[in-house]
């Protein structure tokens, strides 16, 4: 069965999506410039007992306050920063790797919400490619 | 039907082979797990490339959660979306090779006829200073002042319209424009001219190697499919042989099945100049290191770059600091250092095929990465950078082992005719036969034991 998101995991990703990337200065806040409607395609290959984790992760965090949100990605940039063994270091690096992957490929994308009109972040760092095809 | 051979995954190791064993009149199948994709049905974004072409969705992580492994999914693996770049190994892998496994052919003397016909189908390109974007000027120069000596990079490539404005990063994604000599562009399409047949999005999950015949089993779209061949190769990657050998009940039989694995752990960090770099611009990778005492020490160190969606995901940072980072998107500049790994890690696998990984680094690993770091520290300072990044992110790309090859069936799992030890039916030839680590992209050399064992075959 075809990987789907929850909307109350889609809900918690866009808070977590605000907080990796706000609203500030040229760059748009997460929730005004993601183009959701890509989510499923981008998580097709994601195995699909992963999947459910994260689906589940994102759709306890639609129900959490921010201050906590922000204090479990604190402790998951922790695990990275200063890596340790354990199961519980491990499974916050993994989300940590999860949860930017999926937020980054949203937002320094071309998946832009359709009604979105300002600067998108691609715009914003002045990101251009070339493809010249014949 | 029985067919001549049957060689199952489509990357470096298995396309040559299938290219040369075809070529020859054989019948020949060739199985692939992943999609085949052409020049123009590629993903075109750096979001859908990582969310289509790879195993797992994007990366994998060994047990640890430390360290991240790319695997490719697609007709022609990993050789689509590396960057083709063709290096011989020195005698000092080979060296180290022969040490580890007992194989007295391991040497250059023996190889030059493979790397020399390999070489032959592909059109190489060694890149002159004019073609140098921003970044590999940086590098060359400070290289320079600091007496690190580096050379340009010999890649696999026809056509890149490099002169014409075109941003060959984008060719990370699959090119499209079929320059690249991947195993793809250089022999599947080929091949398939002549009669290869292909069949894809079929994974392969049970071999059952006979007297006479190699039955193999798996899945095409969810339904169960059979094939028979006098002849069976994996040639699946490290991972994805190990997998299918464990799969199949060999893991009693070979002690060794899913251990000496490496990856050649790779660190990029960035340095932020003054002046726009552009490293995404042009060719984005033209030079490297090539400084005999790096090579004694264990390390080399590439002039590469990312598109911003990894750029990204190399910063622990969130919010402001994130973006104040990612702002300055233009104005930096990459090396990476690869170390030369031992080959303590292991793949493991469950009955139902899921896959563990255990990949430490050891203490030498640090100290060799240690020391790649510090010289690309003395190289952005010397460079001119305001800030250096220091990512403590890693991954590993060249995925090495599994089911190395070796002269004593209790320490190797194929013997140095690439035969499964004990099995008449059944090869391997993909990079999950090397003992160990060589520290030299391993792309090349996947290729031309492709056609050794092919030129063995065919006898």
């Amino acid at each position: 069965m075809a990987n789907t998101f929850s909307n109350f995991a889609i809900k918690g990703l866009t808070k977590v999506g605000n907080i990796y990337c706000p609203k500030n200065d040229e760059f748009p806040a997460f929730s005004d410039v993601a183009g959701t409607y890509k989510l499923n395609d981008l998580v097709r290959n994601v195995p699909s007992d992963d999947f459910s984790s994260l689906n589940l992760v994102l759709a306890i965090f639609a129900f959490l306050p921010n201050f906590i949100i922000n204090w479990i990605i604190s402790k998951c940039q922790q695990s990275q920063a200063n890596p340790s063994d354990g199961i519980i270091p491990s499974t916050l690096r993994q989300l940590n790797i999860g949860l930017r992957g999926l937020c980054y490929s949203i937002y320094y994308s071309e998946f832009n919400n359709p009604d979105f009109k300002g600067k998108t972040p691609l715009q914003v760092i002045d990101y251009s490619l070339n493809r010249i095809t014949d | 039907m029985i067919y001549d051979f049957i060689v199952v995954g489509s990357g470096s190791g298995g396309g040559a082979l299938s290219y040369y064993l075809n070529k020859s009149g054989a019948k020949v199948l060739l199985i692939e797990a992943g999609h085949f994709y052409r020049k123009d049905t590629f993903p075109k974004t750096e979001a859908e490339t990582s969310a289509h072409l790879y195993w797992g969705g994007g990366i994998e992580f060994g047990k640890d959660g430390k360290m991240g492994f790319l695997r490719t999914k697609m007709v022609g693996g990993s050789s689509i979306v590396y960057q083709c770049l063709m290096d011989r190994f020195d005698d000092i892998a080979f060296n180290d090779w022969k040490s580890e496994s007992g194989v007295e052919w391991f040497n250059n003397a023996e190889m030059d006829k493979h790397y020399n016909q390999v070489e032959s189908d592909m059109v190489l390109h060694t890149f002159v200073p004019e073609e140098r974007n921003g970044n590999a000027k940086l590098f060359v120069e400070a290289c320079d002042k600091l007496g690190y000596k580096w050379g340009n990079l010999r890649r696999g490539q026809s056509n890149c319209g490099a002169e014409k404005g075109n941003d060959c990063i984008g060719c990370l994604g699959g090119c499209f424009r079929d320059s690249k000599q991947s195993s793809l562009v250089a022999f599947i399409q080929k091949a398939e001219k002549e009669g290869l047949e292909i069949i894809t999005e079929t994974e392969i999950n049970k071999v059952e190697p006979g007297n006479d015949t190699c039955k193999i089993h798996g899945l095409q779209n969810g339904n169960k499919v059979s094939f028979e061949g006098k002849k069976v190769i994996l040639s699946g990657g490290a991972f994805g042989t190990t997998r299918m050998m464990t799969l199949s009940g060999f893991k009693s039989k070979f002690p060794a099945l899913g251990k000496k694995f490496a990856s050649h752990p790779q660190f990029m960090w960035l340095g932020f100049q003054n002046e726009p770099v552009d490293a995404h611009k042009k060719m984005f990778q033209a030079v490297a290191s090539k400084d005999d005492s790096f090579r004694a020490q264990g390390f080399k160190l590439e002039n590469v770059f990312a598109s911003p969606i990894s750029i990204g995901m190399l910063m622990n940072e969130t919010g402001a600091e994130h973006q104040r980072l990612m702002k300055q998107y233009r104005y930096m500049q990459c090396i990476e250092v690869a170390v030369r790994d031992e080959n303590v890690g292991e793949i493991m696998c469950d009955n139902k095929g899921k896959l563990t990984i255990v990949k430490p680094l050891t203490d030498q690993d640090k100290t060799r990465r240690n020391k790649g770091l510090q010289a690309i520290e003395n190289i952005l300072t010397t460079a001119g950078a305001k800030e250096i990044y220091k990512s403590n992110f890693y991954f590993g790309l060249h995925l090495m082992g599994g089911c190395v090859m070796g002269t004593d069936a209790s320490k190797s799992v194929v013997n140095p005719d690439f035969q499964v030890h004990g099995e008449k039916t059944l090869y391997i030839a993909d990079s999950s036969i090397y003992p160990n680590a060589p520290g030299i992209n391993p792309g090349l050399t996947i290729k031309s034991l492709g056609h050794r064992l092919a030129m063995q075959l065919l006898k």
